[in-house]
């Protein structure tokens, strides 16, 4: 994987590239609504049922796309069965190839895909960008790791023995991806499923047809046949049809805990005709927190908390929503964060100024706006810009303190702008109160103490720990991203081992002895 | 005057103010700084152990606490010196600590007082006052944490105006200095302010940088008027790369009101390690040129202190750095540049800021060439880098400003860690004349 590197994120900071943007902005607007069909093999479905909208301003329609059920369900994993033969029968070198055409197309699309995560997702142009050039580091990436798959391990050999293991891929693959990053999760399941030789069906999340569609486009421009990469835009049901379906072999799945646990009992069934176990890899929520020690430099303590708890309205599986601080540091934390957090702009998710974005939808301003209540009621309101739009389903990002031990917003995945602050007698103490979670997604530490870094590292739990930065925007390729106990199982995404989990290995034993000569 | 004859000139005038060097200090204090210093630009791990050192120690709640982080950053030095090991043997018991903790809270300290003049302006009066005495000039920068509330940055504007205040005050009863006191454009004032953008908004945000610019203009309009209303200088000084456009736009839109049209004297800083600098440059003159302020425009111009940050971020982000990476090229650009500003006179006022003594003989080798009087140039250096070649350019009739940071070591660490990178790199000019380099080396034409 030597020759990696990951795809430059655009420098925003330069007026000539804000100004594309905005330029590719105006001319998507120019085409919408788009048009997202049900994609069966080489059928094109109809574009009625499933409406996506901008979070920002909901009269806006950014896409009308079918709505995928159980039949086309059913025929979308038959059609992946059959182009399962024609794939799987590709050289790794080849199927590599494609994934690597499909990031060029990426490319030349990128600031139209991003302005696109920009409305149908409300999702600001520095993370739209990131998503973009996430979902080509995927494609390179995976491209790079599925030839290694065929040549296998070095097992142990003795005189008169060949001994070969290789990975071989399993079958039909559902992936069912989330809108917070709807190119780059998405992609990322999808390209790991065809790079390792399988066919897939993916089933987007219903808030982001569109970015989903332009992802299973490049796919199919550079030569993924139609058969092998099916779309079934749609709501839960085409979900849960498709993972109930005994003709899928692999669920990969990014989302709530709730459906994903949901997903895994459903999956364990093995009825009358199955003739596999399925395999799910799932990547759930977190309650992610960021430990502050007494000698954290604060200067960087607080914007990156700013950042990691408030970019894209907190609606990132990795964002930070708990900090436990040591209280000799807690009253200078919660004025400077409680300052940083008042100034915070929250706006269109297509202005450059903006900080906090809308969220998703109307459900999530709803979920969000409740934990605050609580959050309030319970606590000590911080900081809470007063400033909000009206139209659009926008949230005021909010820090809260003093919560009760038990409270739930305490316990329980936000997925929105709320961050609460609790301080702690010692770094032990905010280690406990992170072991005692059932999530162990990300966290994050503060502190220049080379020993107390060690010390947290060694205890926590979680699948990826920040130290002395802020705790999103993992790298593919540099920051393996997956979480532990009930954030996810699996291996961790954009890491090795990733495609491991898409094949199921094969050995070879061969008596090269033949009448006492050694032939092979 | 041909090419070559200038370039005689630089060679000579390098000579001279080389020749005019004070021997190095016997100051203890100096001393112990030079040696550990010296130690730290020898070795990467020790440097990295000093520096996190320095950094940390305003946070540190006691002495124990101070040499707890001492003995963990040299825990990860891989060969240490016998009194970095002494250090750590006493890093194991209390006792030790207490006495460790109480060295290096003294070397930070001594380093600190190196770099920084004063907790306050009051306090630093007293070495302003004897710098001007010695023939430089000043200009106060007041060092803070960084600005990310509202609060902090009102607080930082109000420390500038309460400076402002002080330093009008105590300095007008200073006595005459001629030769700091005007140029060929007319008088230069000797309150002389620098103030950082970042400071005055918690917005500064490089993909937006109308938001830093608006929020920031409130706060700079009235500092502008009271620089006015006391005849001082302000001078905004040039922070990272994400800051520049913000900055720039902020100083064109405010310096073209109305009522700054008269004063006060003002200024704004070229780094020459960017790339884009002649571009810069160009869009300076243009805006000089265009606007109708009678005070000319004061251009700064400096190597960069942001060189390492630069890199770093542009490589994390895949981008191509900002900065020339090969040292000649800065240097080259730093003399073209000189040059071109020097040239652009009187449009505006030129100050040369540097501790490289062949980039600071290059300048006043053109500006002779050109026909102007030395005092039509101005010298900068930093305080605690380079006051020995301060006291060489005063010795030679040139006009010099020393750039005093002022603040408690609390602020003052970010700063002091800047200037500690910058005298412990390989690359740097104060090092290589440290290291004894022969002055034809140093003199050589980058």
């Amino acid at each position: 994987m030597s020759d990696f590197s990951n795809e430059p994120v655009l420098e925003l900071r330069r007026a000539p590239v804000r100004e594309s943007l905005q330029e590719a902005l105006r001319e998507l607007d120019s085409r919408l609504p788009l048009e997202v069909p049900v994609l069966v093999g080489g059928d094109r479905g109809a574009v009625e049922g499933l409406e996506s909208t901008d979070p920002g301003t909901p009269s806006r329609l950014v896409a009308r796309a079918g709505r995928a059920g159980e039949a086309q369900a059913q025929a979308a994993v038959e059609a992946a069965a059959r182009g399962f033969g024609e794939w799987s029968a590709r050289p790794a070198a080849e199927r590599a190839d494609v994934l690597r055409g499909a990031a060029g197309r990426l490319r030349e699309r990128r600031l139209e895909l991003a302005a696109l995560m920009v409305r149908e997702c409300a999702k600001p142009w520095p993370e739209a960008d990131a998503d973009v050039c996430e979902a080509i580091d995927f494609l390179e990436y995976y491209a790079r790791a599925a030839p290694l798959l065929e040549t296998g391990p070095d097992l142990l050999q003795v005189p008169g023995e060949r001994n070969t293991m290789r990975h071989a891929p399993r079958g039909v693959v559902a992936v069912i991806s989330p809108w917070n990053f709807p190119m780059a999760i998405a992609c990322g399941m999808t390209a790991a499923g065809l790079a390792a030789g399988n066919a897939v069906v993916l089933k987007p999340a219903e808030q982001s047809p569109a970015c989903a569609l332009a992802l299973v486009e490049a796919l199919r421009a550079a030569g993924v046949p139609p058969d092998a990469l099916c779309m079934l835009p749609g709501f839960g049901d085409a979900g849960a049809a498709l993972v109930r379906h005994p003709g899928v072999h692999v669920i990969a799945f990014t989302g709530s805990g709730a459906v994903g646990l949901d997903i895994l009992r459903a999956a364990a069934e093995t009825p009358e005709g199955q003739g596999h176990v399925k395999r799910v890899v799932a990547e759930m929520g977190g309650k992610n927190c960021v430990i502050v020690d007494a000698d954290a430099d604060l200067d960087e303590v607080v914007p990156a908390l700013v950042g990691s708890a408030f970019g894209f309205a907190g609606q990132k599986c990795s964002a930070a929503s708990r900090v436990m601080v040591h209280e000799a540091a807690q009253d200078a934390l919660l004025r400077r964060l409680g300052g940083a957090v008042e100034v915070l702009e929250v706006g269109q998710a297509e202005r450059f100024a903006t900080d906090v974005p809308p969220v998703i939808e109307q459900e999530a301003q709803e979920r969000v706006h409740g934990y605050a209540r609580d959050a309030e009621a319970g606590g000590r309101l911080v900081a809470r810009p007063e400033r909000v739009p009206d139209d659009g389903w926008f949230c005021a990002p909010i820090v809260c303190a003093d919560l009760d031990r038990d409270a739930a917003v305490l316990r329980e995945e936000v997925f929105g702008p709320l961050l609460t602050v609790e301080s702690v007698p010692s770094m032990e103490a905010a280690c406990d109160a992170v072991d005692a979670l059932p999530f162990a997604l990300t966290g994050g530490l503060f502190t220049r103490n080379p020993g107390t870094v060690q010390a947290v590292a060694a205890r926590l739990p979680v699948g990826n720990l920040y130290v002395n930065r802020g705790i999103t925007g993992a790298m593919v390729g540099r920051q393996p991203f997956g979480g532990n106990r009930r954030s996810g199982i699996g291996a961790k995404a954009g890491g090795p081992g990733y495609l491991l989990q898409f094949t199921e290995p094969r050995v070879v034993t061969e008596n090269t002895m033949r009448h006492g000569l050694v032939v092979g | 005057m041909p090419e070559s004859e200038v370039e005689q000139e630089v060679q000579r005038i390098g000579r001279a103010l080389h020749t005019a060097l004070p021997g190095r200090s016997r100051n203890p204090v100096k001393a112990f700084d030079a040696r550990a210093m010296e130690l730290a630009s020898r070795d990467a791990q020790l440097r990295a152990a000093l520096f996190r050192l320095v950094d940390v120690t305003p946070a540190c709640s006691s002495l124990d606490d101070l040499a707890a982080h001492l003995g963990a950053y040299l825990e990860e030095v891989g060969e240490r010196p016998p009194p970095i090991e002494a250090a750590l043997r006493a890093a194991h018991n209390a006792a030790g600590r207490r006495a460790l903790g109480l060295a290096a809270a003294g070397g930070v300290r001594h380093m600190a007082h190196r770099f920084i003049v004063g907790e306050s302006p009051e306090a630093a009066l007293r070495t302003l006052r004897g710098l001007w005495d010695d023939g430089a000039a000043s200009s106060v920068d007041l060092l803070g944490e960084a600005t990310v509330t509202r609060e902090e940055a009102d607080r930082y504007a109000q420390r500038c105006h309460e400076a402002l205040e002080a330093l009008a005050e105590a300095m007008g009863e200073w006595p005459a200095q001629p030769p700091l006191e005007a140029d060929s454009a007319g008088a230069l004032p000797r309150v002389n302010l620098s103030v950082k953008v970042s400071a005055l908004t918690p917005l500064m945000r490089p993909e937006a940088p109308d938001v830093g610019r608006e929020d920031a203009a409130q706060r700079m309009r009235p500092l502008l008027r009271r620089a006015r209303d006391l005849e001082a200088h302000l001078h905004i000084d040039m922070e990272s790369l994400d800051a520049l456009e913000t900055t720039m736009e902020l100083v064109f839109e405010l310096l073209d009101e109305e009522e700054f049209s008269d004063g006060p004297s003002a200024g704004v800083v070229l780094q020459a390690y960017l790339r884009d600098s002649p571009a810069q440059l160009d869009r300076l003159l243009e805006w000089a040129r265009a606007s109708g302020r009678r005070p000319p425009l004061t251009v700064r111009l400096v190597k960069g202190a942001y060189w390492d940050h630069e890199v770093v971020e542009a490589r994390q982000h895949g981008w191509t750095p900002p900065v020339f990476e090969v040292k000649a090229e800065s240097d080259r650009n730093f003399e073209e540049l000189t040059a071109r500003l020097l040239d652009a006179r009187p449009l505006i006022r030129v100050a040369i800021a540097s501790h490289n003594l062949r980039s600071v003989a290059h300048a006043v080798a053109v500006n002779r060439a050109s026909g102007a009087d030395d005092c039509d140039l101005e010298l900068q250096i930093l305080r605690g880098l380079g006051d020995e070649l301060q006291q060489a350019l005063a010795h030679n009739g040139l006009r010099v400003r020393a750039y005093c940071p002022v603040g408690d070591l609390v602020a003052g660490m970010a700063y002091l860690v800047r200037r500690l990178l910058e005298n412990t790199s390989n690359d740097s000019f104060l090092g290589e004349q440290q290291r004894g380099t022969p002055i034809e080396e140093l003199l050589v034409a980058p």
